[in-house]
């Protein structure tokens, strides 16, 4: 196994200088953005005097490269700071302090992060249900009215904003009809039940964004395999449709399907800012965007390399099973 | 089996002509584009123009929704009027078309050109070649793209010209995925017989990209791209839900969407007509994508006897 | 989604999260209908209340916060030694004792403010509430790590410009005193007349300093007031208060205090809230939003049904959106182009972008429609409904551009329906029938506050707003129009930059007044004279309606802050 062995090496300082390189660029893009950050922190009226106090109790003034240096002496060695009456200490790996609200980012990450997860997963299963799903069933009845339909819904799904989709189907489906209550985030700890029937919208939101991509990758894939000589071979032995369909045809769809899942799973653990925006749920997207008006950095810089870290582990984990699906690929 | 060569144009299209689906797709989308192309021309039979306010047409005391049925529909305002302005709607619709297809489409340019040539070297070049692109596309990728979008569009002066902004921010920023697709898809090329087979006659890297790869990646490109332009319009207008899209008073259908789904009870038609428009070119976007794809396809001929829906396609 | 904070945002964020107003008037029939929809309207109570709202309580740390008149939520939980009077309308505008036995005693020359407090307060814990609690929540006010308030205790209290908080400095404000447990004393550098009306602020609470855990305290501030914190999760987004037993309503004659519990979620989108309170079921039918408006939108339902029509709150905020000029950058140098511009103006495009007339009122004065700020109605440059072209083509071409002219207006690319596109585009469009070429530069929030505040830095022509830090003439003028106050580095928000030694000279005579009706008139005047420089285009002065659940009994709105008042509403 030392090909695995190797493998796993090259992945692990991969990731590692990916995030590296992350980190580098957010630090740079957001020094250059606009925004008084000491004014936006110290308040609208705040005179000279205290917004330079204000600077100098975050470190503002200092070089970028002095401040992004603290910023990796925290994560190795972690970092204390003051609350006005004590000293508190952030252990290592400490991403810092909000500039906003004084809180740990860890903290906030590690608050935020579980109900990113239950959206985007939930969500998952849905889009692959959904986009595959389809994908299969517009592949075997290619040209007849299903597969109309099924690309209908899933276009529809892609055609339109998820904040339209979400709206509407809360208005629809929690204000005139009331089957379900508006979401509101229940810990899966707490009550899972509530917890899945509170996500309920807006996994079907988010998932019917994404369930089209799925659903042309692998309706495109099976033709394409359908198309290949071993499946007309098998087709010629006598194999039966649902069989070709199902086991042979399915199977060169797998591995762009994981490839594409993993991608946008990644993604979507930070990219779904709409949709916790609109159903208001406290996720990492939610918590971003916000961060972003106000400049906050180090909350940026840490959810952001929280959400590449989700990405980088999911392109590995997508390698190895894109290896496993498709055994004429080899781990690099 | 070759791939198209000079013959392949004509080929290309003798095949496409036999899809009457995709033919009316790509009526549907040449007629969007003319439409766009057209807008002075139509607003100005119409007698409106996008950006004029009509306060008398609304009704101020109930938050400004259109006065008259569906939306204030008239001889002089085809579609209707804005809700709070009472701009013409079809005058913003078909300008809209403009800055919306643009964008998309500029931007989908952008991150296929980047996604093709860095998917492909990727897979092509050496361990390190490899390992550096697919690092750099992991950073790309692993950037949250609204993030990042908000960010640079926060950055670039005001005075830069704004659909040809986001279109480059979409276009840069995004390429990530493509790139990823590509690689897999060369991956899987490579280890088939007949490229392998070139491999072993010796042929260069590039002519092997060229001449064999190309034409097999096609159609998942294809394919992807066709997913990426309604995409991309639908990010634009999470981008103008964010504040950070195309500027008023030019209009986009991702603005209209953004600013009318609140819209949805109190005036139905100010949503549904930028909504029916997207939908409208995705579907045909997407069909005419498809027909492309089989028609560039060099296998799809054989498709065509052994598929499963071969007696229907027979027809067509 | 929540939007950027940005400065004069966050000035507005602040203060719209504590009002409502409505004149007696405009709001009567709403409160009639639904007294009558909810059959017993007598409150009782029991119950609790759910609070649906779209921005955390991110600051929930007195020292911290910027409120008008201590707040909304926080107001349930912080005490201060004044506090707003918990009335409908114009009644609502005045200012009462809290903590105090009255709203303060000044010297001859109101520079000297003595307050003593009422007997019997305590905290959630049962400990006495002593007048050194105050000072010293005062104090860490200006340490540099709970910045985020208003700026008048430092521009005013005796030696405090450059106190940094009794973290770094121990020995305190001197500008303080505290004689025995019950009084306190307050020295200011010069008169002000309004002193009562400042000390409803938050900065006002008692902070025992055992207790002070610096900037971790607003994870559970003491309690004074009626509710003490029993949850607070994720830095504000859900708060869950319960009563705080050792709280008596002898001592405070303004918290009614219903509801047993009050529940606050926020991170909501705003058109969820609407939805949410509009069907109304469940927890939802016991809800009130402290920070959502109706938009237009939703306006536009809610009208259509009798039912919603009778659950929606109509209220006036001390508030003024209008357009500022920069008098140092060509052509707004030449006053006849200010007043051309002024002349050119389409209220009622400009209103209907703002929402409709129902959620906006055509203003041609700065300071708000309003008594207690001393409106005094006034229309310098009459405009009209629709705009008086050509009134502002003869002024332009007197001030030499007979061909008209191009120029930029700035704005933001918020989505507050306030300084956003859509306001500046409904001006541009208004403006080209006056030959004047409107070009639109859109800037990202931060962006636009960080440009309008610095006088480097501001633009020619743009739009701004400004919202009452308490209802009067004074914090509504001087900031905005004091030559002193301007602020060459750092923000600045007399973007006139207006600096005429007899309205300095009139702002001092007015703040030496501590007949709070008599000031009011005068700022009235002052309002007019100011006006007359055309320094200013005032649009439109914000009507906040809000939606609240069916069970929702007590819905007080006062003038001061303009939305319903959380201490006086009940669900049973």
């Amino acid at each position: 196994m030392s090909g695995f062995g190797g493998f796993a090496l090259r992945r692990t300082v991969g990731a590692v200088v990916t995030l590296f390189a992350i980190s580098v660029i957010v630090y740079v893009v957001f020094y250059v953005t606009p925004g008084n950050v000491a004014q936006i922190t110290c308040g609208p009226r705040c005179s000279p005097a205290q917004v330079q106090q204000v600077a100098e109790q975050l470190h503002l003034n200092d070089p970028l490269y002095t401040q992004y240096w603290h910023f990796l002496q925290g994560l190795v060695v972690g970092q204390d700071y003051s609350t006005g009456t004590s000293v508190e200490h952030c252990s290592a790996p400490c991403l810092g302090l909000s500039y906003q609200s004084d809180q740990q980012v860890t903290a906030l990450i590690l608050a935020k992060l579980p109900v990113s997860l239950s959206l985007v997963f939930g969500a998952m299963v849905l889009w692959l249900i959904l986009g595959v799903g389809t994908g299969v069933l517009s592949a075997w009845r290619r040209g007849r009215l299903t597969e109309r339909l099924l690309t209908g819904v899933t276009l529809a799904g892609v055609a339109t904003p998820v904040f339209v989709i979400g709206l509407v189907l809360m208005i629809v489906v929690c204000g005139q009809f009331q089957l379900l209550p508006f979401p509101q985030y229940v810990a899966f700890t707490d009550d899972p039940e509530q917890w899945a029937w509170n996500l309920l919208l807006p996994w079907l939101s988010l998932a019917l964004i994404e369930a089209a991509a799925f659903a042309r990758l692998t309706r495109a894939a099976m033709l394409e395999t359908l198309a290949e000589d071993h499946i007309r071979t098998f087709r010629a032995y006598g194999v039966g449709e649902r069989s070709v369909i199902g086991r042979h045809a399915l199977r060169g769809a797998l591995a762009p399907v994981i490839a594409l899942n993993a991608n946008n799973f990644g993604s979507a653990v930070g990219g779904a800012v709409l949709t916790e925006t609109l159903f208001g749920l406290p996720g990492i997207g939610q918590e971003l965007v916000h961060a972003v008006n106000v400049v906050d950095l180090p909350v940026v810089v840490g959810m952001v390399l929280v959400i590449g870290f989700f990405v980088v582990v999911a392109n590995v984990v997508a390698d190895v099973l894109y290896a496993v699906a498709d055994r004429r690929v080899v781990l690099a | 089996m070759s791939a198209p060569g000079a013959s392949g144009a004509r080929q290309f299209w003798r095949r496409l002509r036999t899809q009457r689906a995709a033919l009316v797709a790509a009526v549907v989308v040449a007629l969007l584009v003319l439409v766009a192309l057209a807008a002075p021309l139509l607003t100005a039979i119409e007698g409106q123009d996008p950006t004029t306010y009509h306060p008398s047409l609304v009704d101020s005391a109930r938050g400004g929704v259109p006065i008259g049925s569906f939306g204030g529909v008239s001889a002089d305002h085809w579609l209707g009027v804005e809700p709070q302005t009472g701009r013409d709607l079809f005058a913003r619709l078909v300008y809209g078309a403009r800055v919306s297809l643009g964008v998309a489409l500029a931007a989908t340019v952008v991150q296929v050109a980047i996604g093709v040539v860095v998917g492909v070297a990727a897979a092509l070049g050496s361990r390190w070649v490899d390992q550096l692109l697919s690092r750099f596309t992991d950073v790309i990728v692993a950037m949250p793209l609204m993030i990042m979008a908000l960010a640079l569009l926060a950055i670039v002066p005001s005075s830069f010209p704004r659909p040809v902004l986001v279109a480059l921010v979409i276009g840069l920023i995004a390429w990530g995925s493509i790139a990823k697709i590509v690689r897999a898809q060369t991956l899987t090329l490579k280890g088939l017989d007949y490229v392998a087979a070139a491999r072993l006659s010796g042929w260069r890297t590039w002519r092997i990209a060229v001449r064999e790869l190309l034409p097999g990646l096609a159609a998942p490109v294809i394919t992807y791209a066709a997913l990426l332009i309604p995409q991309n319009i639908t990010v634009e207008a999470a981008l103008s839900f964010l504040g950070v899209g195309v500027k008023p008073p030019t209009p986009s259908w991702g603005q209209m969407l953004t600013a009318a789904d609140v819209w949805y009870q109190a005036a139905p038609q100010y949503l549904l007509l930028p909504a029916g428009a997207l939908f409208v070119t995705v579907l045909a976007l997407t069909v005419l994508g498809d027909g492309v794809r089989t028609a560039l396809d060099p296998r799809a001929a054989s498709r065509l006897r052994v598929g499963t829906g071969r007696k229907r396609e027979a027809k067509a | 989604m929540r939007q950027p904070s940005v400065i004069a945002r966050r000035v507005a964020a602040a203060s719209v999260s504590l009002v409502v107003a409505a004149g007696a008037a405009a709001c009567g029939p709403e409160d009639n209908d639904a007294k009558a929809a909810g059959g017993d309207s007598t409150p009782h109570k029991g119950g609790t209340l759910t609070v649906l709202n779209s921005n955390p309580q991110e600051d929930f740390d007195p020292a911290r916060l910027y409120t008008s008149g201590g707040g909304n939520v926080p107001s349930l939980v912080f005490r201060t030694l004044t506090t707003r009077n918990r009335e409908n309308g114009e009644a609502g505008a005045e200012v009462v004792p809290d903590l105090a036995t009255d709203t303060g005693r000044p010297n001859k020359d109101a520079t000297v403010w003595t307050y003593t407090l009422k007997e019997g307060l305590k905290y959630e814990d049962g400990t006495k509430i002593t007048s050194a609690d105050i000072k010293y929540g005062i104090e860490r006010s200006f340490a540099p790590e709970l910045s985020g308030g208003a700026p008048y205790l430092r521009d005013w209290l005796v030696g405090a410009a450059d106190y940094q908080g009794p973290y770094k400095d121990k020995k305190g404000l001197s500008a303080i005193e505290t004689p025995d447990e019950r009084t306190i004393v307050f020295h200011l550098n010069k008169p002000e007349g309004e002193f009562p009306y400042l000390a409803t602020q938050t900065q006002f609470t008692p902070v025992p300093k055992s207790k002070d855990t610096g900037t971790k305290y607003e994870e559970h501030p003491v309690s004074s007031g009626p509710y003490k914190v029993v949850s607070n999760e994720n830095d504000g987004e859900r708060l869950v208060l319960e009563r705080n037993t050792y709280w008596s309503a002898s001592t405070d004659a303004e918290r009614k205090a219903y509801p047993d519990k009050v529940d606050v979620r926020s991170g909501l989108d705003s058109s969820v809230i609407n939805q949410r309170l509009s069907s109304s079921q469940g927890a939802d039918a016991a809800a009130v939003t402290t920070d959502t408006n109706l938009g237009p939108a939703e306006l536009a339902k809610v009208t259509g049904d009798k039912d919603l029509a009778a659950r929606v709150g109509t209220g006036h905020f001390g508030y003024t959106n209008y357009i500022a000029f920069n008098p140092t950058i060509k052509p707004f140098d030449n006053a006849k182009v200010r007043q051309a511009i002024s002349y050119a103006i389409d209220r009622s495009s400009v209103i209907n972008a703002a929402g409709g007339s129902a959620l906006a009122e055509p203003a041609t004065t700065f300071l708000p429609n309003q008594k207690s700020f001393g409106y005094e109605p006034y229309d310098l440059f009459p405009a009209g409904k629709a705009g008086n072209a050509a009134k502002a083509k003869e002024l332009l071409a007197q001030a030499g551009y007979k061909n008209g002219l191009t120029v930029t207006l700035t704005h933001s690319n918020a989505k507050d329906f306030e300084t956003s596109p859509e306001i500046a585009t409904a001006i541009q469009d208004a403006l080209k029938k006056a030959g004047i070429t409107v070009k639109l530069q859109g800037l990202e929030e931060n962006d636009y506050s960080d440009k309008i505040h610095n006088v480097k830095t501001e633009p020619g022509f743009f739009l701004a707003h400004w919202g009452a830090d308490w209802p009067s003439g004074g914090p509504f003028l001087a900031p905005i129009f004091d030559g002193r106050q301007i602020v060459k580095d750092g923000a600045n928000f007399n973007t006139g930059l207006l600096d005429d030694k007899s309205v300095n000279a009139e702002i001092d005579a007015i703040n030496k007044l501590t007949d709070l009706d008599a000031a009011a008139e005068r700022w009235g005047a002052l309002d007019k004279k100011i006006g007359e420089q055309a320094l200013t285009v005032p649009l439109f002065h914000p009507v906040y309606k809000r939606l609240y659940g069916k069970d929702i009994k007590n819905v007080v709105i006062s003038d001061w802050t303009g939305v319903l008042d959380i201490s006086q509403v009940a669900v049973k």
